[in-house]
């Protein structure tokens, strides 16, 4: 954990921080709003005290009440890993601004990401489907999606195993929506 | 390839219209619908410009990719890659299974160094859990990850020089794959999928026949991987081939999330090992080879490189292994309280990522799994513009995606 | 019920056959012999007035039929000779070694659908394997195998070899369009490209050969260099050789020039859309162009069929001439295959417990091959053409295998690299070459 690195943040994006920095392990967490995504990622970028240079990964989250586009940086000026989280996306249409202005290596992620959750990224030039056939309707990550085969489901769900035959007295109907408690 | 997938072709009731035409019509103008700014662009032909679908099914697409490439004459103007033809849903697979059975869905990811796929999500796995790994068990992981870092890398060298039409390198490339295999074999019971790491641990002490494999290869190896080497370094074709091909430079490569050896080609000595350390490489010695040409080339020498250091690391392990036991005592069935926790490891290939949530259940809420050859297939479309078809290629099989883990 | 049909019920299907084919036989053979006794005189004559037609009818025919083998030979060295550089067995499961292994892939060929996709152009698509085929065959026919043995012995013969190599880029280019198939067209313009370009430095290489010899016939191109090794062009002509081989090899579409079916870029080229016998022709093609750009190598550069030193075959070993002992070589036709079975039986028939049979059977087999080695060596030392033959097929075997060795060991050129390296460094070597040549011959000559 990375003290300085913590401060650092909190002296530079105060205002913007929807939540508390959180550290744990080797790993820093902010939360911005999805409209300062392009403002943070920028300083994160070009700031010389930050200079996180490199974008290990992007990923879409789906918490079941709303959508997250969650980025991890690399510095060299610290020893954590910077996790971004782009918060409070709306579930029915999430937008979010696209950061392949900065990382065009961001491009496939942000599809990826549209084409599991739907989320759209505004300034990717691309926003298409990359795994799935273009005629595809739903987004398979998203919470509301659940395999057609609920044998997959393990008990800590209280589904059947594939094992039993009969259903189990306490089953959930599969219509719910597990939500993050994690948030 | 247009958006109209199902049912018969409307025309083929109309008795005045053949099969022929039907057929003929639907190769020549199967473009598709443009849905974004750069497919417009894309599937907007010039004079003298024609389309060639390369793949699913092609000798040289490591698998099942298919690229489009827009063509004039030999010279490829554009190149857009299509994926899917492997994809298995397998983040959506890991949020139905337990934590345990989650590693055993991202192993076949990568099936030519398939080890570096169940580090990432054990050592996530390991920090939402708050495990305390044995010092034995983390050697052992440094052990077998850099005797499949070789395996992988030895094999990629055959494989560039297949891709660039030379039969032979690639099976002189198995002697040096078949033979950590079989010896990954003698203790994870698997030659391709080994599913060896566990949350805590490893699954299973290092054996004894293991160690006399290992013994008896690592005295013969350095030369043995110098000899195949000599096979084609020096090639004039080889070298005439790879110079000057696809040249990422620097900036381009972070700007394009680029990781691994491809990188430090281009000059950025990122290394996780280095960079970010993790498991028990910060007690090790070794370089970070880096090369400043950025191409073809200087990737496929890196490869080389690196294998020497990687050997050097073995040969540390061995030396400075402590005994005790592989494995942290752990339930069967886990619960880490909820967090988020987000781990790299650096393998063969770049960086293999797993970010995963826990609710506190005994599933993931989230697991992402980045994988460097998806990121790496991007660079396709970048480096092989303006450049011939055999160059794209050459150019592809530089940058060493596999199909497992691009399409995941 | 008749007495015919009740023989006929009462014969197993082999005597069924053998009652219908054999009455068939006779009748065939009878007619045969009228017609022969009738028309035969006026048939005599007509060929004995057309001596050469005969001749060039009976050398097509034997240049299509050992165009068979020979690719035979060279697929199964191909196959084995890589397997063995590449740490594989290669085939061993047909016939000892292997050895048969490319007769299956013949018959697999020949047994294979004859298919054609939708949407080629189905008459320039059928014919263009055949021209493939036709134009490696027929250059078979000018060259000389032995003394005596050719084709034919044309004063232009180099002309003529040049003539049917270009014919392949004709057929090369029409698989290629015809197929109806974009990789297929960029493997038929390639192979369009290639062998137009290299087709210039393989044919300028030759002509300072031809200045030394005077001629361009290929037989008296050998004469001129027989004596021994020190008469081979390749003293004279070193830099002609190797212009010679590098474009043979691109002309024979060969690794590390075989971009016209580079299989890492556009499959396989112009034969994408070819399957069963249609492939096989350009397969079959392929390497008897293999086997005649060894030839031609060692035809022009090596001394053809001549011996590299003095050899002393062929003798006449007096004495051994069967024709001079009259009705004693008749009783000894008879006599020696039983006594020699004979005696090669009896150490077996005494010195194990086999049957009397078996020991005949192998006496049997033991004599065929005692015998048919004789025959081969006295073949070898008393005739001149089994000893040209067994020199020429030597030397070009060792160039088939130098090309197998080739594609097992490089890589593929690029396709500008390709052109680059014919234009830019082949054709002016080749000019350079012709001036050096003429230039010596002036000087020497005045």
């Amino acid at each position: 954990m990375d003290r300085a690195l913590r401060s650092r943040l909190e002296r530079r994006f105060g205002e913007r921080l929807l939540s508390p920095v959180v550290q744990r392990h080797d790993e820093t967490e902010i939360r911005v709003a999805a409209a300062d995504v392009v403002d943070t990622v920028r300083a994160l970028h070009d700031e010389p005290d930050l200079h996180f240079i490199l974008l290990a990964d992007l990923a879409g989250v789906d918490t079941g009440t709303h959508m997250q586009v969650v980025y991890h940086l690399w510095s060299e000026r610290t020893a954590d890993w910077l996790r971004v989280v782009a918060d409070g996306l709306d579930r029915e249409a999430p937008r979010c601004p696209s950061v392949t202005f900065l990382w065009k290596g961001a491009e496939w992620m942000e599809r990826e990401a549209y084409d599991m959750f739907g989320i759209v990224f505004e300034g990717n030039r691309d926003v298409r489907r990359i795994y799935l056939p273009a005629a595809y309707t739903s987004f398979p990550l998203r919470k509301d999606f659940h395999l057609a085969d609920d044998a997959s489901r393990s008990p800590g769900m209280g589904v059947r195993p594939m094992e039993e035959t009969l259903p189990p007295r306490d089953a959930t109907p599969a219509t719910n929506i597990r939500r993050a408690q994690a948030g | 390839m247009t958006t109209q997938t199902h049912g018969p072709h409307p025309s083929l009731d109309d008795p005045s219209i053949s099969v022929e035409d039907v057929v003929r019509e639907s190769i020549v103008d199967a473009v598709p619908v443009a849905r974004t700014e750069r497919e417009a662009e894309f599937y907007t032909l010039r004079d003298g410009e024609l389309l060639l679908n390369m793949g699913p099914q092609h000798p040289s697409t490591h698998g099942v990719l298919r690229i489009v490439l827009k063509l004039d004459g030999e010279r490829v103007v554009d190149i857009d890659p299509v994926l899917g033809y492997l994809h298995r849903g397998v983040e959506k697979l890991c949020e139905n299974a337990d934590w345990h059975q989650a590693i055993c869905y991202t192993d076949p990811l990568e099936y030519v160094a398939s080890l570096f796929c169940e580090w990432a999500p054990v050592v996530a796995f390991e920090k939402l859990a708050d495990v305390t790994v044995p010092r034995r068990a983390e050697y052992i992981r440094v052990l077998t990850g850099e005797l499949n870092r070789i395996s992988s890398h030895a094999l990629y060298m055959g494989w560039f020089a297949l891709d660039l039409g030379g039969l032979t390198p690639i099976l002189w490339s198995f002697i040096e794959r078949d033979e950590i295999v079989e010896m990954l074999a003698a203790i994870t019971g698997q030659k391709l999928l080994f599913n060896y790491f566990r949350i805590g641990g490893v699954n299973g002490d290092i054996s004894h026949e293991f160690m006399s494999r290992l013994g008896d290869w690592m005295s013969r190896a350095g030369a043995q991987i110098e000899a195949n080497q000599g096979l084609l370094n020096e090639n004039e074709i080889l070298v005439r081939r790879a110079r000057g091909m696809g040249v990422l430079d620097r900036e381009t490569a972070l700007r394009m999330a680029v990781t691994g050896p491809n990188i430090r080609a281009s000059g950025v000595p990122f290394d996780i090992r280095r960079a970010h350390p993790y498991s028990v490489y910060p007690e090790l010695e070794f370089d970070v080879p880096t090369r400043q040409e950025g191409d073809s080339l200087a990737r496929y020498l890196l490869r080389g490189d690196e294998i020497k250091q990687s050997l050097r690391i073995i040969d540390q392990v061995l030396h400075e292994m402590p005994d005790g036991p592989v494995m942290a005592t752990l339930p069967r069935l886990i619960r880490p309280r909820p967090g988020r926790a987000w781990a790299a490891v650096e393998g063969p290939r770049g960086m293999y990522g797993t970010y995963a949530i826990s609710d506190g259940t005994d599933q993931p809420f989230r697991m992402r799994i980045h994988d460097p050859s998806f990121v790496h297939l991007q660079l396709v479309s970048l480096l092989t513009p303006g450049n011939l078809i055999a160059d794209t290629m050459a150019i592809m099989a530089s940058l060493d995606p596999v199909m497992g883990g691009v399409d995941k | 019920m008749s007495i015919a049909v009740v023989t006929w019920q009462r014969l197993n299907l082999l005597g069924r056959i053998l009652a219908i084919v054999v009455p068939i036989l006779l009748a065939l053979g009878l007619v045969t012999i009228g017609v022969a006794y009738v028309a035969g005189p006026y048939a005599v004559g007509f060929l004995a007035d057309n001596v050469p037609l005969l001749r060039f009818v009976a050398a097509i025919g034997a240049v299509l039929l050992l165009t068979i083998p020979t690719a035979f030979i060279v697929i199964y060295l191909e196959l084995k000779v890589i397997a063995r550089m590449n740490l594989r067995v290669g085939p061993d499961r047909v016939g000892p070694f292997g050895t048969a292994m490319s007769v299956v892939h013949g018959l697999k060929f020949l047994s294979k659908e004859d298919f054609a996709p939708t949407g080629v152009d189905l008459r320039v698509f059928t014919l263009a394997p055949v021209v493939v085929f036709g134009g490696s065959v027929m250059t078979f026919l000018v060259i000389p195998f032995a003394p005596g043995l050719f084709g034919l012995d044309m004063n232009v013969g180099m002309l003529y070899l040049f003539a049917m190599s270009g014919l392949t880029v004709v057929g090369l280019l029409m698989a290629g369009w015809s197929s109806f198939n974009k990789y297929s067209l960029l493997g038929g313009l390639r192979s369009a490209a290639q062998m137009v370009s290299y087709e210039i430095p393989l044919t300028l290489a030759l002509v300072g050969v031809v200045l030394l010899a005077g001629t361009m016939s290929l037989n008296q191109l050998v004469l001129a260099q027989s004596g021994s090794i020190a008469d081979w062009y390749v003293w004279r002509q070193p830099l002609a050789l190797i212009i010679f081989v590098i474009a043979g090899i691109a002309e024979a579409n060969r690794s590390p020039f075989d971009l016209t079916e580079a299989d890492q870029e556009i499959v396989a080229g112009f034969a994408t859309e070819y399957s069963g016998m249609r492939f096989g022709f350009f397969f079959f093609a392929e390497y008897v162009n293999v086997f005649v750009v060894s030839a031609l190598i060692v035809t022009f550069f090596f001394g053809g069929w001549t011996a590299p030193f003095d050899w002393p075959f062929p003798v006449v070993i007096s004495g051994i001439d069967p024709l001079a002992w009259g009705v004693g070589s008749l009783i000894a036709l008879l006599l020696v295959p039983v006594v020699g079975t004979l005696v090669l039986a009896a150490p077996f028939w005494l010195s194990s417990r086999i049957s009397t049979l078996q020991a005949l059977v192998i006496g049997f087999i033991l004599f065929n091959v005692v015998a048919v080695g004789l025959l081969l060596g006295w073949a070898f030392v008393s005739l001149d053409w089994v000893t040209g033959l067994f020199w020429f097929f030597a030397k070009s075997y060792v160039f088939v295998f130098f090309f197998v060795w080739l594609r097992g060991t490089l890589p593929r050129v690029r396709i500008d690299q390709l052109m680059g390296f014919a234009w830019k460094w082949l054709l002016p070597a080749a000019l350079v070459n012709i001036f050096v040549t003429a230039a010596v011959i002036v000087i020497v000559n005045s």
